[in-house]
This record gives structure tokens, sequence and C-alpha cells, in this order.
């Protein structure tokens, strides 16, 4: 048996898709955890894009909660620049992979960060915005979306549209005049992963935590994802990976902290 | 061209010979000192009303001593340019300063969800990158700038960009009107008397709100002759004929950090992450923002030059910032 919280697991997962010797466009938060796990354990020629400029960092460990921009986070970059010039490496399409989180999201891809309930003027719960989620989700080749597994932020209908998936299906992001063959690629959360059909692009189960069913997972979504017929078990976080984790990248255990879970090796 | 769709916002527009006008009357050519301290800078060059952009971040080189300093003499209805702002915004909300947030990052905590919510500040939604954009068209002198982005969200239809059919392809473009703020805030590494100023490390948007803006003051962690700027051109950040304003404030970013010269203060931090509730903001503003003078009073009483000592030492981090 292994112990891990929700956090570590879904970042855990979300290092292990990342690929080496590509870009990749890190957003604010449990996306940074991401890269520099994946630069440590997997993919140690990443190179990790910044809204504010950065290029290629080699990151210091402990993560400064909340920074974006400190020293540490962009220790011997190849280059700093600004916000204009660093979203313009994601237009020409020099940006494989994008990651970003999401309190909601549909069948689609589409994904919610601005606000749940309410109106648009009066939400009863409001959240930062797009910051630069729907830059990053518009103009990467492939978007990773990381987010707690919690069903209930699975709808049918967002109570607002941040950033664009597929928007409403097959074709939808070209006639709306985004980058021809973008989009989200993978949905990881703390106990599934999933992908999107190719024909219809609507949500696909591809794997769940070892000792996990499908239907345990899918339970409460308000839409059924597509499920792959060869169901993934995704292993939980290794030794190695938590050590990682948890005495080099967070020792404060502050950021990776959350709900306890526990999985057969 | 035939607009597709129109997103809802109210913006802040002006038309680029209208700010050419400005430039003309107003930016000084004449290479002329412009020190000021903080309290005559807010006073001669922000207005209730105005609109304000700040560059870099809560947490990195954000102009925390100005942002204070417009707190403290209770600047009103100022509509927000709010980027990588984690605390400012709340700040200026609980200060009553704010009526209007452009989002970029609304900032977190649920005390400014909470003012959103109960309808004490009205925002619009655009996206980090679109601001920036803005602002380049803004520095650009030209009306809009098309981005391939923000098509087919809510974002775009709370925002006010427009799309059009792009006459080269064709395709849906998205056009996001030019921001000239009233008003650009920065925090810099160096600066001379004149305005020239330079910042070490990454930025928003540092030149082009410098360029867009109708006013902008520059607080100096370090003033430098103006000779070292003739003598390394290629770091300059700012030309002075930019720059209204320079107030030398030695740790101006605190509780920020500032780049190779002192670490963030996340005890301090913490503090401002803590807030919720609308006594616990006016609590920490009377403690820390009404209740002293200034930004070196502030740094004496509030804390102290041991522990200034203990974050500059901290900053071991020099590569790249010189």
């Amino acid at each position: 048996m292994v112990e891990f919280t929700d956090t570590e697991c879904m970042i855990c997962t979300a290092a292990r898709l990342l690929e080496d010797r590509k870009t990749v466009f890190v957003g604010w938060g449990m996306p940074q955890l991401v890269a520099m796990l994946a630069e440590r354990l997997y993919t140690p020629n990443l190179v990790q894009v910044f809204e504010f400029g950065a290029i290629g960092p080699q990151s210091l460990v402990p993560f400064v909660r909340g920074t974006m921009g400190g020293p540490t986070n962009v220790y011997r970059s190849l280059s700093w620049s600004n916000m204009n010039w660093a979203f313009a490496y994601a237009g020409t399409g020099y940006v494989d992979y994008g990651m970003i989180g999401a309190a909601q999201i549909d069948a689609y891809g589409n994904v919610n960060s601005t606000l749940l309930g309410g109106t648009y003027e009066r939400p009863a719960r409001r959240f930062p915005g797009s910051g630069g989620g729907n830059e990053v989700a518009s103009l990467c080749w492939k978007t990773i979306l990381v987010m707690k597994h919690e069903p209930r932020r699975f709808v049918e209908r967002l109570d607002f549209m941040t950033s664009p998936g597929y928007l409403n299906g097959p074709g939808g992001r070209e006639k709306a005049g985004l980058p021809r063959d973008t989009g989200p690629w993978r949905v990881v959360t703390s106990k599934a992963l999933f992908g999107f059909d190719e024909e219809t692009k609507r949500l696909a189960l591809l794997g769940v935590l070892k000792g996990l069913s499908a239907g345990t997972v899918l339970e409460g979504m308000e839409f059924r994802p597509l499920v792959t017929e060869r169901l993934e078990a995704i292993v939980p976080p290794t030794a190695e990976e938590l050590r990682v984790l948890r005495q080099q990248i967070d020792p404060s255990g502050i950021v990776i902290r959350g709900e306890q879970m526990r999985a057969e090796r | 061209m035939e607009t597709l769709l129109q997103g809802t916002a109210e913006i802040r527009f002006t038309h680029p010979d209208d700010f050419r006008d400005w430039v003309r009357q107003h930016k000084r050519r004449e290479m002329v000192e412009k020190l000021l301290t903080e309290r005559e800078a807010i006073s001669r060059y922000v207005a209730d009303g105005d609109y304000i952009a700040y560059d870099f971040s809560s947490l990195t080189r954000g102009p925390q001593a100005l942002v204070r300093e417009i707190i403290r003499q209770r600047r009103k209805d100022l509509w927000v340019c709010a980027e990588f702002t984690l605390h400012e915004t709340a700040l200026l909300v609980g200060g009553g300063c704010a009526s209007r947030i452009d989002v970029g990052f609304l900032g977190y905590g649920s005390y400014i969800g909470r003012a959103v919510s109960e309808g004490r500040v009205r925002v619009f939604d655009w996206t980090n990158g679109a601001l920036a954009s803005r602002m380049l068209a803004g520095a650009r002198g030209i009306p809009f700038m098309p981005v391939r982005n923000l098509l087919g969200t809510d974002t775009l239809r709370r925002s006010g960009a427009r799309v059009v059919n792009d006459p080269f392809t064709g395709d849906p473009v998205c056009l996001v009107p030019a921001l000239n703020p009233d008003v650009f805030l920065v925090h810099v590494h160096q600066a001379d008397a004149f305005g020239n100023a330079r910042i070490f490390g990454t930025n928003l948007f540092a030149l082009e709100a410098a360029m867009a803006a109708r006013k902008v003051i520059v607080s100096a962690e370090e003033m430098v002759d103006p000779l070292e700027f003739r003598k390394d051109p290629s770091r300059t950040t700012l030309p002075y004929f930019l720059v209204d304003a320079v107030v030398h404030l030695p740790f101006g970013a605190y509780p920020a950090g500032l780049q190779a010269r002192y670490e963030l203060d996340l005890e301090h931090i913490d503090k401002l992450n803590a807030i919720q509730a609308e006594e616990q903001m006016q609590g920490y503003l009377a403690e820390y923002v009404y209740g002293v003078e200034d930004h070196a009073e502030f740094l004496d009483e509030k804390v102290g030059w041991r522990r200034l000592q203990d974050l500059a030492r901290r900053a071991t981090i020099r590569e790249g910032y010189h």
C-alpha cells in the first residue's frame, strides 16, 4: 500500500505525460510543479515557456509557493523577455504542449476558471479568470488540463467558458478562427486520465488509478465520457516521485497537501 | 469590415491621434530632473477616475510602495488593469480606490472574489495576453491589435473585443482595442533622476505600458548616474522621456522580492493571503497603510532593519541581474 494526496497523484500522472526535447507552456500553480517533477525525473531536456517571458529555465527547488517569475522560477533560463513575446512563441507554433488548470470542464474539453453560479455580474463564486489560460488553450498544439478529481466539475454546460476546448465539436475551433490542428489532448485528474475521441472530439476515459473501476471514477459526472476498451491502469505515485516532490520540490508540504488516498503498488 | 461579434464590456479607449496630442503637449523632451517623494508623485500624477496599470507581480518587483501610497491618499473610482496581481487589486478595492477591474488575473483569495460577487467592484474579463496586446497597440499608436485567441469563448463575449473576417485570410480574427492607461506604475532596479530606467529580469509589458500611458511613475530601488545608461545602452528598459516622476524607494517592492536585491517576505505575504473578511482588510490597511506617513516610516516601524537585512541577505541568486 502506498499513501499519497490527491494533489500528489495528479502531479505525478501529469508529469509522466510530458515528452522530452519538446516545448511546453506552463500555467500558474499545479502545472509548475508537474513541470518541475518531470524535469527532474523524466524529461531533463523539456523546454518550459512561461507567460512572463522566461524560456527554458532550470528552476531551483524548493518551489516558492505562489511565485511564477521569481528568481528561483527563472533560474538559468535561455532567454528572458516579456508577455507579448512569450505568447508570440505559442502563436507561431513553437510550443508543443500547453498545461493549465481548470475549475470546470465540459465534454469537449472547454474550460471554466472564471466563476460558478449566479450571474456574470453577481457570481456565487468568482475565481481569478483566464490569466494566460485562454492563450495557452488557444495557441499551443496540444493542451493538457490538470484538475482534482471531483465529478461535479465535469458538467454538461459550463457556467462560463473561459478557455476553448473543441468548442461545440469537430471543426468548431477552426470555424471560430482558432489555429488549426490545436486543442485539448489530455485531462489529468487525481484518479483518471482522459483523452479526446478523434471523430467526435468528446472526452474519452483512457485510464483509471490502479484498483479503481471506470464506474467509480465516472460516477456523479453530468455527462458520460466515452470509455476506451482497453483502460490503462494508472500506476500510483512511485517512491521516487514522492521523494522528489516531498523532499525537493515542496518540503513544506503546503502545495502538495490534499485529500489522503491510498493504492496498491 | 463587418463585425461578426462584439463583446459587451465597457472599454477605456483613446483615439490614437488624441494620445499623440497628449504626448506632444505633456511629455517633456528636455532632460530635467523628475525626482519626487511618493506623496508628491501620487498626488500630482494619479487622479480620481484614472485607469492604472502596473508591472510586474505581487511577489516579484511589484510597485507595492506606490500602490500603498495611492490607498493612503484615498483615490477613488480607479479602473485597474489586473495582471499578475495576487494582492494589489484586493488592497485597492479594500481601500475603496477601485471601482472597475479589467481581468487578466483577478487576484486570489476569497476577499476579492467576494467583492465581485457582492457587486462592490465591476469586472470585465479579458486575458493576460489580450491585455498585453492592447498595451502593445497603445504603445504603437494604432487603434487595435488582431489576436488569434479569445475566439469562441465567453471571455470574448464579456470582453470589449470584436470579431471580424480578416481581409487577408478570410478567417475570423479577434481585434482587441488599444489600451492607453492614464497611469503606469513600475518599480525598477535602477533609474537616473531624468527617468532613464533599467529592469533586470523578465517583465509583463514594462516598455509597452510606459509608452502607452499618459503618466508614468517610476519607483527606483537604486539611483544611478545618467552616464551609466550611455555607457551600456542595450540595457536601458525605459528612456527618460516616457517617465514623468522618479521616486527613490529602496525596498519599494516589499513585501514582494526584487531579483538579486531582496527576497519576498512570505510571512507578510501570508498576512495578505489570510485576508477574507472586511474587518481583516480594514485592520490590515489601518496598520500598514493608513497608520504610517510614508514608505520610510512603513519600513522603520512595520518591517524593521533586521528583517530587511535578512531579506537582502537571502537574495543570493545574482546571475543575469546586472
